[in-house]
């Protein structure tokens, strides 16, 4: 019996049989949403544009540590490091080669994807927690390149990069501009990575990640499939950073340490694996979870007393490793399945299943 | 391609009665179906001395097997005799020390799985290997994959042909289905499915894959009489209406002797016997080995 | 020459808390198939109990060592307990993103705990000083860690192989359904097993914090050890203990011959290239078993 779709709901040919969205009103209540996110800016100060730029932002590479991991089952620590290498490519590129913003946006994407498919490689070659230190070992040997690399990165000192300037007539500088630029970013990713998800190469992730010996012997090339996965996660990651460090205006280094990779990797299992709402779900909680420490910190010092500046480096590890483990002994399946459990019980109300 | 887009109410009309009408206009674009003569069939699969160990264990010790057009044929033997193995070994799963694969003359022994899957060798497995995460429809599409037109960038944006090719394949699965009747099915996550089920659904997703040649890995394995005549009928079904040969490996007696055109004997990696099913009932060794007498 | 010869024997000493430390992620290992990326934080934890014994509370060292002690066996079964027996049978990830948010947390803890960065036991507890053997300058510290190590690897050695708990650890190691049958109790084996890496985790921290100064950067040690580990091959003692020893040559001759060369932290660096090279060379490592697939 399909819950997912409410009584009368027909199909009479197979383009109906697919589709996403499916009656009237649930296309009406996305086009709402996408407007009302559009709108927002106008209700919300400085703090909450803040806020939700840095949302999109983490939204992107979200998604593409869920295309890696929660797609096609390839365990990756080392996603911070990508995303710092988008950062570092659009920097470069404005400093040293004098390129705008527009035009080192693609960049920031393709170089992490050569970069994220040349540490595939390892991918092809073993599974599950080999994977894990592999990708691990490649997070290291990336921040070592980025901090060592001085004429070219200018070390651990960061760089200084330029938001995008004015296009249309629009001015970028200011931050609500800003955002509503990393907003259709983030909208046109997600629609790609909707449509990732249900199209061939799509299918092919999930089919390695549930059964890669069968999918081998089905006709799916997995060595292709799990390379692609890889790149493509990483131009995800790629764009990701480039938007953040442009919010910012600086990029350094010690923004993407071994840290970061393990909470994307443990917000995304908050949000949800194996679904695009899971990504966009995980990407929220992180951001709330910072904002939140930030306004707990204060506290904690006037608490624990003495030197200021450790307790909130120790709240922010404590306080979410917590958090992630919580969520992985009592709801595995995070954020989108409970999502998806109150919308069912909802819809069988009041029948139990 | 128009059909798929015609109303369901006239689908159940206009469905030949077996109900593979779309992979067989899809296979007939690529090549042309030729009723096989019965009298000189042309070999189409060639499993030439092959042999295998690991390490001191030897699965297989210089088996030949061929499978020529439009036959079922058989593969029995008791446990441990090699045949799986044998089935991995022709599709490309394990590579074997000595011997070659052959089809349709062409040396396929050296070419990885996908590739021998593309040129239309499919198999089942005897530990049902099914996408677990996937429903039924999506485990079927998903066997479509190396014959899917568009690639990532298109689907990635989805241009208007990417979502056609979309929906013609799902036309194509949901003809599979309905032969293998699998409607009342169609939308659970495989993993919650009974084993006979599962084992109807590894048979539909093979068939997606355009099969040239069907490997069955113990079809009937776990099923009750009504289930195993089901899963006889759809096989003869497939082998008569898209004239293609499938091997069979089994245990069941009653079945292979029916259905089978020729039966291959293998007992701990040899081949000890071949032939029409009248003589391997009456051939000692096998007697000996497997049937028993009486 | 000498300076290699210097190197490599400076390397084995130095290795010797190594293998202690790949020890301890191979006891995890084999019984329960979890990789304990957590061990790089009981370090640190280790080394701020020892810290606190001898220098807040001014302890004797023979009483400090047997808190520390104490302290990582109830770390042990804390952990075990509460959150990786919640774990049991799901997908290979969950006890990976467990294990790594648990070095973090445990991490944080060490922060909580030393209150910022601290530097140094303020004098060591071991014998200080070295001995000249020809041209070899050998610190007295490393010999007393290596011989301590070595006492402990092998009393750990006698334990699995003389004991009945022991053998029960082997069996649980190569299946745990047939060891359940066979009446041992699997769950208190996964304690044991979590309580004698925690605890060896502990002195190793306690040792190391001696050498190199009690702080945070304790866990890289742990980090560079993990490359050890799966050079030796997960599932050995043998391999983790020469793994062991062989990164602490590496580490040395890292030191002497390849920083000069390269800009930066190297020394973190370099083992992890070591670990990209075994893995795409040997990926099971020296010892360790391979895994064959069916279908």
């Amino acid at each position: 019996m399909n819950i997912n779709r409410p009584c009368g709901t027909f199909d009479r040919n197979y383009f109906q049989a697919k589709e996403l969205y499916r009656t009237p009103l649930r296309k009406v209540l996305l086009a709402l949403l996408i407007v009302g996110m559009y709108i927002l800016p106008l209700l919300i100060g400085d703090y909450g544009i803040s806020i939700l730029t840095v949302i999109c932002a983490f939204t992107i590479g979200m998604l593409g540590l869920q295309i890696i991991t929660g797609y096609c089952g390839q365990i990756s620590i080392g996603h911070a490091a990508f995303m710092g290498v988008g950062m570092y490519t659009v920097a470069i590129l404005q400093r040293h080669f004098g390129f705008n913003f527009w035009l080192a946006l693609p960049f920031a994407g393709l170089v992490p994807m050569f970069i994220g498919m040349m540490f595939g490689l390892p991918a092809l070659r073993m599974k599950g927690l080999y994977l894990a230190f592999a990708t691990l070992a490649a997070h290291f040997v990336i921040v070592y390149v980025i901090s060592n690399w001085r004429s070219v990165t200018n070390g651990t000192d960061g760089m200084w990069m330029k938001r995008p300037g004015t296009l249309f007539g629009i001015d970028f500088m200011k931050d609500r501009n800003y955002y509503l630029l990393v907003l259709t970013i983030t909208i046109f990713m997600t629609y790609l990575a909707t449509n990732l998800s249900r199209t061939k190469l799509g299918r092919s992730f999930v089919a390695v990640r549930d059964n890669d010996i069968a999918a081998e012997v089905m006709g799916i090339n997995i060595a292709y499939t799990k390379i692609m996965a890889f790149g493509v996660g990483c131009f995800f990651a790629g764009i990701s950073g480039a938007l953040g460090g442009a919010y910012y205006e600086y990029v350094n280094v010690e923004w993407f340490g071994l840290d970061d990779s393990i909470w994307y990797l443990g917000f995304l299992v908050v949000g949800g694996f194996g679904s695009i709402f899971g990504a966009i779900a995980g990407a929220t909680v992180w951001k709330v979870m910072d904002e939140f420490s930030t306004l707990v910190t204060p506290l904690a010092e006037t608490f624990l007393g003495g030197a200021a500046f450790y307790a909130s480096a120790a709240f922010s590890l404590v306080f979410y490793s917590l958090i992630i483990i919580v969520f992985l002994v009592y709801e595995p399946r995070g954020i989108a399945h409970r999502w998806e459990m109150i919308k069912r019980s909802y819809r069988l109300h009041p029948f139990p299943y | 391609m128009a059909e798929f887009t015609r109303d369901i109410t006239k689908k159940r009309e206009q469905r030949y009665s077996y109900g593979l009408m779309l992979l067989r206009e899809c296979i007939e674009k690529k090549r042309p179906l030729t009723n096989p003569n019965v009298k000189e069939r042309k070999v189409l699969l060639r499993a030439e001395n092959i042999s295998i160990a690991f390490g001191k264990l030897q699965a297989l010790n210089n088996v030949m097997v061929e499978v020529k057009e439009g036959e079922i044929l058989a593969i029995i033997g008791p446990n441990g005799a090699g045949k799986t193995c044998l089935l991995n070994v022709m599709s490309g799963f394990y590579r074997a020390q000595k011997g070659d694969v052959y089809m349709e003359e062409k040396k396929i022994t050296h070419l990885s799985s996908h590739k021998i899957a593309e040129l239309g060798l499919c198999r089942t497995f005897q530990n049902i290997a099914l996408y677990t995460g996937l429903s039924v429809t999506d485990n079927i599409i998903a066997g479509r994959h190396p014959h899917i037109g568009y690639n990532f960038v298109t689907g990635m944006i989805y241009f208007p042909w990417a979502n056609k090719e979309e929906a013609y394949q799902r036309a194509i699965a949901e003809d599979i289905i309905d032969f293998l009747e699998l409607e009342h099915v169609r939308g659970a996550v495989v993993g919650m499915l009974a084993y006979g089920l599962r084992k109807r659904v590894e048979l539909g997703r093979a068939l997606a894959v355009e099969p040239r040649i069907l490997l069955l890995d113990e079809p009937m394995a776990g099923m009750n009489l009504d289930e195993k005549e089901d899963m006889a009928r759809f096989i003869i079904d497939i082998n008569e209406f898209l004239k293609i040969p499938i091997v069979l490996i089994e245990h069941d007696m009653g079945v292979v002797m029916d259905i089978a055109d020729r039966i291959v004997v293998l007992d701990f990696g040899n081949k000890i016997a071949e032939g029409v099913p009248e003589e391997i009932k009456q051939n000692q060794k096998v007697i000996a080995a497997y049937l028993g007498a009486g | 020459m000498e300076e290699t010869i210097k190197s490599i024997v400076l390397g084995l000493c130095s290795g010797g808390i190594y293998a202690l430390l790949a020890v301890s992620y191979v006891v995890i290992y084999k019984s329960t198939r979890v990789f304990p990326f957590s061990q790089a934080a009981v370090l640190i934890i280790g080394a701020y109990i020892m810290w606190y014994c001898l220098i807040a509370w001014s302890l004797p060292i023979w009483l400090g060592f047997i808190i520390t002690c104490a302290g990582g066996a109830i770390l042990g079964m804390f952990i075990e307990r509460a959150f990786m027996r919640p774990l049991v049978g799901q997908p290979i990830l969950a006890p990976i993103v467990v294990t790594l948010c648990l070095m973090l947390f445990l991490r944080g803890i060490g922060i909580l705990m030393g209150k910022g960065d601290i530097q140094g036991f303020g004098e060591s507890f071991l014998p200080v000083g070295a001995w000249e053997v020809g041209f070899l300058h050998l610190p007295k510290i490393q010999v007393y860690a290596f011989i301590l190590c070595g006492v402990l690897i092998a009393a750990l050695m006698l334990f699995y192989e003389k004991t009945r708990t022991g053998l029960g650890m082997r069996v649980v190691h190569e299946d745990h359904v047939v060891a359940q049958n066979l009446g041992i109790n699997v769950k208190r084996i996964f304690q044991y097993s979590w309580i004698i890496s925690c605890v060896i985790a502990a002195i190793a921290g306690m040792l190391l914090g001696n050498i190199q100064g009690v702080g945070l950067a304790l866990d890289a040690n742990g980090l560079i050890t993990i490359a050890a580990v799966l050079f030796g091959g997960l599932e050995s003692f043998a391999g983790a203990i020469i793994a062991g020893l062989a990164i602490g040559i590496l580490q040395m001759l890292t030191i002497a011959y390849i920083a000069p060369l390269l800009p930066g932290e190297t020394t973190m660096m370099v083992p992890f290239v070591f670990l990209l090279l075994i893995l795409f060379i040997k990926p099971y490592g020296l010892f360790g078993l391979v895994r064959i697939e069916r279908l």
